[in-house]
């Protein structure tokens, strides 16, 4: 992915009337969004080394036009912790650094709680880094049995996010 | 000045900037691969965050991470170090478009000294003495001919894409040319897909002379004097020294002025280091200027008695260089430790240490981030001690440097300190009459 494509797409949003703009290229797919509510806008598949700065917005009433990817990551199964039925348990890492976050919006209900049941591919929480939203995934089926984070909790790479029973 | 500062860099130098920060009361966050969860920088900083697995393109070549890691501690300034990122133009510029202040140049000054054509050509506008060589690519062996007759033989054919000595042939006299060129040609085109060579004078055994340089926010610009590093191996620095014991003041004041010229030429920013090759006959050459503060920089430290980590912290904050007269005292000597067997052509030696005693003393300083117990990883380069010694004169900065490398004690792996105790009662390294072939030539005996 070319990042000074990408860097010429946010500018052009942010100086015209277009809201959204989606270009999909040898399989990479990136979409970019104004943020015309204070919410988390999720975008599709990007790789993680896309990154964008959000250009400062010129004025009160311009809109913060933010370069959104989401990294759908499944995460890699990790060596379970626990000693005794060690066979059922499921750890979800964090695969980068960032802030978490629980729902899609601040206002909006939590991606999963504990007791929900996930298949690979649920979207667990967001990891957000440098204005990017990432969504992790999960990559088993089961039941999530902890919950180890806090909103708006700081992360670093390889942190426990939550605990899973596997099903 | 900085409130806090992450340090995007491991190792000794991490650990250097850890304890300025500390001076000064800033607090420090260390980033950190798992190969590096015991290691000292994470232990004294003040935070710490993991940003990925060993290798260096996961972890400690991650922009987004280390951005990520700034910004959940609210880490206000980011000092690369030296290596990795430190002159990776594009981080520069992502720190300051995310409001985190970048020790170090800007952007534009990493990417023009970066590229080595522009470099040379802002540097002969200046009035810096460049090699005399091609303006760029030479397009036949009849062209270099003519180039090579107009500089002077021997000249050496270069190339363009190139590094690490592939690509390059040394010319000594007309009737070399033809096939050194078409095997110059072919082997660039082999090694870098780009068969493009050049043509620069060829200096038999030069000397690797630096200058440090520093400038401010404000348009000043100073030097720190010279470090001599012609102790090289395949073009690794080993041993550094300043002052040099070929420089006499005449020369030190026109390489000083030169570099001076270069600084104020760009604009310089922060901590930097103009590299001169000089011949035998005290000519100088402008090769390269690094845009960052270098692995020798406390030599220059302890001739001087100024803190360059402290003076990088504060350029970076605004203020200005100080005006007082820049002063060499003395003569330093800095020995890099690398876990390396010297016995066995210098092939890495991670692993264990089982026992570690540093030597000590007035005018011994040892940087270091290894300890007793410390496992050396294997996957980031072998440098685990820089031993700098002081004293009033070079013959006593030898002397001082042989007794302290008899009493640095590192087992559980193997280490070049008897290679530097080697080169330390050599002839040509003790009389200061040493160029860049001094290790082509020199003999490691294995010790018993």
């Amino acid at each position: 992915m070319d990042l000074a494509l990408v860097k010429k797409l946010v500018k052009l949003l942010s100086e015209s009337d277009v809201d959204e703009i989606e270009i999909e290229e040898d399989g990479k797919k990136i979409r970019i969004a104004k943020n015309a509510h204070r919410g988390y806008m999720v975008g599709a598949r990007v790789p993680e080394q896309v990154m964008m700065e959000a250009p400062r917005p010129a004025g009160v009433a311009a809109p913060v036009a933010s370069a959104v990817g989401a990294l759908a990551q499944p995460l890699p199964a990790s060596a379970p912790v626990q000693p005794a039925s060690a066979q059922n348990i499921h750890e979800i890492r964090s695969p980068i650094v960032g802030t978490f976050y629980r729902a899609p919006a601040p206002d909006a209900a939590p991606f999963v709680q504990i007791g929900s049941e996930i298949q690979p591919g649920t979207v667990l929480c967001i990891v957000e880094a440098m204005k990017l939203m990432n969504e992790i995934e999960a990559d088993i089926a089961g039941k999530i049995v902890k919950v180890l984070v806090e909103n708006g909790q700081p992360v670093e790479y390889d942190q426990v996010l939550f605990v899973i029973e596997k099903s | 000045m900085f409130k806090k500062v992450l340090i995007a860099n491991r190792g000794e130098i991490a650990l250097r900037i850890i304890r300025v920060c500390k001076q000064f009361g800033i607090k420090t966050v260390a980033v950190y691969s798992q190969a590096d969860m015991d290691s000292l920088p994470v232990r004294f900083a003040d935070e710490a965050v993991c940003i990925g697995p060993p290798p260096s393109k996961e972890s400690y070549l991650k922009i987004p991470r280390i951005i990520a890691a700034a910004e959940i501690t609210d880490s206000d300034a980011i000092h690369p170090g030296y290596g990795f990122l430190a002159e990776n133009a594009s981080f520069a510029e992502i720190c300051t478009t995310t409001g985190i202040k970048f020790i170090g140049p800007s952007a534009e000054m990493i990417t023009s000294m970066g590229d080595k054509a522009y470099a040379k050509e802002t540097m002969k506008k200046a009035g810096v003495p460049v090699i005399p060589g091609s303006d760029g690519i030479v397009e036949s062996a009849g062209e270099a001919t003519e180039i090579a007759k107009g500089i002077g033989f021997p000249v050496i054919i270069k190339a363009v894409a190139g590094g690490g000595g592939r690509g390059m042939r040394v010319v000594r006299e007309e009737s070399e040319m033809e096939q050194a060129y078409k095997t110059a040609q072919h082997e660039a085109e082999q090694a870098f897909a780009n068969g493009g060579v050049y043509i620069e004078k060829f200096f038999e055994q030069p000397r690797h002379i630096e200058i440090q340089v520093f400038g401010d926010q404000h348009g000043n610009a100073i030097h720190f004097g010279e470090r001599d590093c012609s102790v090289q191996r395949r073009h690794q620095k080993l041993i550094e020294e300043s002052p040099s014991p070929f420089v006499d003041d005449a020369l030190r004041k026109k390489m000083g002025d030169a570099a001076i010229k270069g600084c104020k030429a760009v604009g310089y920013e922060n901590a930097g280091t103009i590299e001169f090759l000089v011949d035998k006959n005290k000519n100088f050459y402008f090769m390269e200027m690094n845009t960052r503060i270098q692995v020798e920089h406390p030599v220059t430290e302890q001739v001087t008695g100024h803190d360059l980590i402290k003076l990088q912290l504060q350029v970076a904050a605004g203020e200005r260089l100080p005006r007082k007269k820049i002063v060499q005292r003395g003569h330093a000597i800095e020995c890099r430790i690398n876990a390396e067997d010297p016995e066995h052509n210098f092939r890495p030696s991670p692993g264990k240490i089982t026992d570690f005693h540093m030597p000590g003393g007035f005018g011994v300083r040892v940087d270091t981030h290894s300890y007793t117990g410390y496992h050396v990883p294997p996957y980031y380069d072998s440098l685990i001690a820089k031993l700098i010694v002081f004293a009033q004169t070079r013959e006593g900065a030898v002397s001082k440097m042989l007794s302290a490398l008899d009493e640095f004690t590192i087992e559980g792996i193997k280490t070049t300190i008897p290679f530097h105790r080697q080169v330390m009662q050599d002839e040509r390294f003790v009389n200061g009459t040493f160029d860049t072939s001094f290790l082509d030539t020199f003999q490691y005996v294995p010790e018993g």
